[in-house]
């Protein structure tokens, strides 16, 4: 699709023009303490830090799933409930400064969201946003886009893809809704000399070295393997707390509750959990199906890498290495794949 | 309306099966939607009680009995606790009904045997009704029931019901010790009941369900029969929330439980990891 650019003070002017007509604008931006990113609102271009090598803290999930999201409220009334329908209406949002692997892993949820049963507010927030990536400038020692597909430049799930330029950043239309912003008169016809080429493309090999890519047929090679035993000492790791899954783009598991508001009336809520956790498979009668860690452990990586691939079509990892991040731990996925990629490998 | 507002349903009737199972008879309290509703035998809701959450049932109840549902429960956890303080005239949500069923049509003009132990024959309870209303389009019916006590026998009036119709065989059974001074039924687990009582397999079909050791055991006894895995049908419960194949709870392994099930095949249930 069509390429333009824009300057660093066109790209202010358009997130001024984008305020000013009452569109929200997300960008990473440093915590207080300057130490780590977070995905934020912002009013003027100033407050968002492009181009950091650091990942936000959260993916950009929650802004299509929440943490905690009110499905409906409800009005107990003598022998009567009323029900109150929480509208899926959503401002026009435009996230500015995605990583790829973030929006690569927004786009890998439509499938769960959509198939059969449709997910009214996840679409609904998805048609009210237009993400703009913005390509990695760099990757750390865990990062593992490329053993998944995705690279520090894709732009899977990305509706405008910035790549940085000298004095702005040249600007490709993804999608029609990117074509729309791209029609804004802040960006120019032209072209500008891409900067840091040779850095970019440090960042693909590097990447490259920390995990390989996935060997073909590993979907339905790693569904024949519930015995593999890169499973069978993971309980005496994993605590079971569940950050990975809350950090990771493509988690979206959820809870379904009743949140009391008061004597008479309440939300219910659905909110994020994690197959980590040892109550989430438990059945009333006492019965687990999954009842060790090493279990709950296998299904995290049995539906990231087996189920949703062999259901959806698509892995549902965007490599961004948030999970071993987080880890209390230190489980490490790309440590783990890597060992069943290279016995995927050898097996054939 | 979002996919996860349920509709509003009246409690009309509430039973005690035992000390601690009970079941609601519930209609629709808006009549248009009473008038839309449908379901097939084997599909299951979500049942609410609003201020405490939801929680997953199969409808006990028959599809050819139109104009209301049933549920029965067990008070285990917060909602069925909540439910069970539940009188007649209070409103519940449902949302519903899920999941793929049993194939009553494709029992047509066979022999179906019934093997349900304890709450289990909640979801088989909807599947006997169903063929006992089109008694004449099926040749044999058998009922073998059990529960670990006769006080955990579950709806007994039905069970005498079925005892004394002639076009029906019901053998109930209790596990040892479980028994009181007057029982007639049978004393001994359930899949050693079904061996003795050994239905015909010929040109028929199995409904097994029950706790996982009731279904566990009453397989090799029905191949031993001569039913094959592709004509024994059971239902799995696996824990759920949303119901719609999103909620990423009930899956064993590839499989969710709440699109693909809950109504699964021996031939399938072989072919699942040991997570359910």
């Amino acid at each position: 699709m069509k390429t333009k650019c824009i300057s660093r003070a066109d790209l202010a002017a358009l997130v001024a023009d984008l305020a000013a007509a009452g569109t929200e604008v997300v960008a990473p931006v440093k915590s207080r303490d300057g130490r780590a990113l977070d995905y934020r609102r912002i009013g003027r271009l100033e407050e968002a830090a492009l181009g950091e090598v650091a990942l936000p803290r959260r993916s950009l999930k929650e802004l299509f799933l929440p943490a905690s999201e009110v499905l409906l409220r409800y009005r107990l009334e003598k022998d009567d409930v009323a029900i109150e329908e929480v509208p899926a209406t959503f401002p026009p949002l435009v996230i500015l400064g995605a990583k790829p692997c973030d929006a690569a892993g927004v786009e890998v949820l439509d499938k769960v969201m959509g198939w059969d049963y449709r997910d009214e507010p996840w679409f609904a927030r998805r048609a009210a946003t237009t993400i703009v990536s913005l390509a990695c400038p760099g990757v750390d020692g865990v990062c593992f886009c490329s053993a998944v597909g995705l690279s520090p430049d894709a732009t899977k799930g990305a509706d405008v893809l910035l790549v940085p330029a000298e004095g702005g950043f040249v600007a490709e239309a993804i999608t029609p809704r990117g074509e729309a912003l791209l029609a804004s008169k802040r960006f120019a016809e032209g072209e500008m000399p891409v900067e840091a080429q040779a850095a970019r493309a440090a960042a693909k090999e590097k990447v490259a070295r920390n995990l390989p890519a996935q060997p073909t047929g590993f979907h339905d090679w790693l569904g024949e393997r519930f015995d593999h035993a890169a499973f069978k000492d993971i309980a005496q790791r994993c605590h079971g707390c569940g950050a990975c899954a809350s950090v990771c783009p493509t988690c979206h598991c959820f809870d379904i509750v009743d949140e009391p508001e008061g004597l008479d009336r309440g939300a219910r809520r659905r909110n994020w959990d994690s197959c980590a956790t040892c109550k989430f498979t438990l059945h009333a009668s006492g019965h687990n199906p999954r009842a060790t860690q090493n279990e709950r452990f296998r299904q995290r990586v049995m539906h990231k890498f087996s189920i949703y691939p062999r259901r959806f079509g698509e892995v549902l990892c965007s490599g961004c290495g948030r999970c071993v991040r987080a880890c209390p731990a230190g489980m490490d996925l790309p440590e783990i794949l890597g060992q069943l990629f290279r016995d995927a490998g050898g097996a054939r | 309306m979002n996919l996860y507002q349920p509709q509003l349903m009246r409690i009309e009737e509430i039973v005690d099966e035992t000390p601690d199972t009970r079941t609601f008879k519930l209609t629709f309290k808006d009549r248009n939607v009473a008038a839309g509703f449908g379901f097939r035998a084997g599909q299951f809701g979500e049942y609410s009680v609003f201020g405490e959450g939801e929680c997953t049932f199969c409808i006990a109840s028959a599809p050819t009995r139109k104009d209301y549902i049933e549920c029965s429960f067990k008070a285990a956890g917060k909602v069925t606790a909540a439910l069970r303080r539940m009188s007649v005239g209070d409103t519940i949500g449902f949302r519903g009904p899920y999941g793929n069923s049993f194939p009553v049509d494709q029992m047509k003009g066979h022999s179906v045997v019934f093997i349900a132990g304890g709450i289990g024959l909640a979801p088989v309870r909807c599947v006997i009704w169903n063929v006992l209303d089109l008694r004449k389009e099926f040749k044999d019916v058998t009922i073998v029931y059990g529960a670990r006590s006769v006080k955990d026998l579950v709806y007994k009036r039905e069970l005498e019901e079925w005892g004394a119709r002639k076009d029906v065989r019901l053998v109930q059974t209790v596990d040892p010790g479980g028994q009181t001074p007057d029982w007639k039924g049978e004393v001994g687990y359930v899949a050693a009941v079904v061996e003795k009582v050994a239905p015909r397999s010929r040109d028929a079909f199995a409904v097994v369900c029950g706790p996982p050791i009731v279904i566990k055991l009453a397989l090799p006894v029905l191949a031993k029969l001569g039913f094959t895995d592709d004509r024994i049908y059971t239902t799995l419960e696996n824990r759920m929330k949303c119901g719609l194949g999103k909620c990423g709870r009930c899956n064993i392994g590839p499989v969710y439980v709440c699109k693909d099930g809950p109504v699964f095949t021996a031939a399938e249930l072989k072919e699942l990891p040991p997570e359910f």
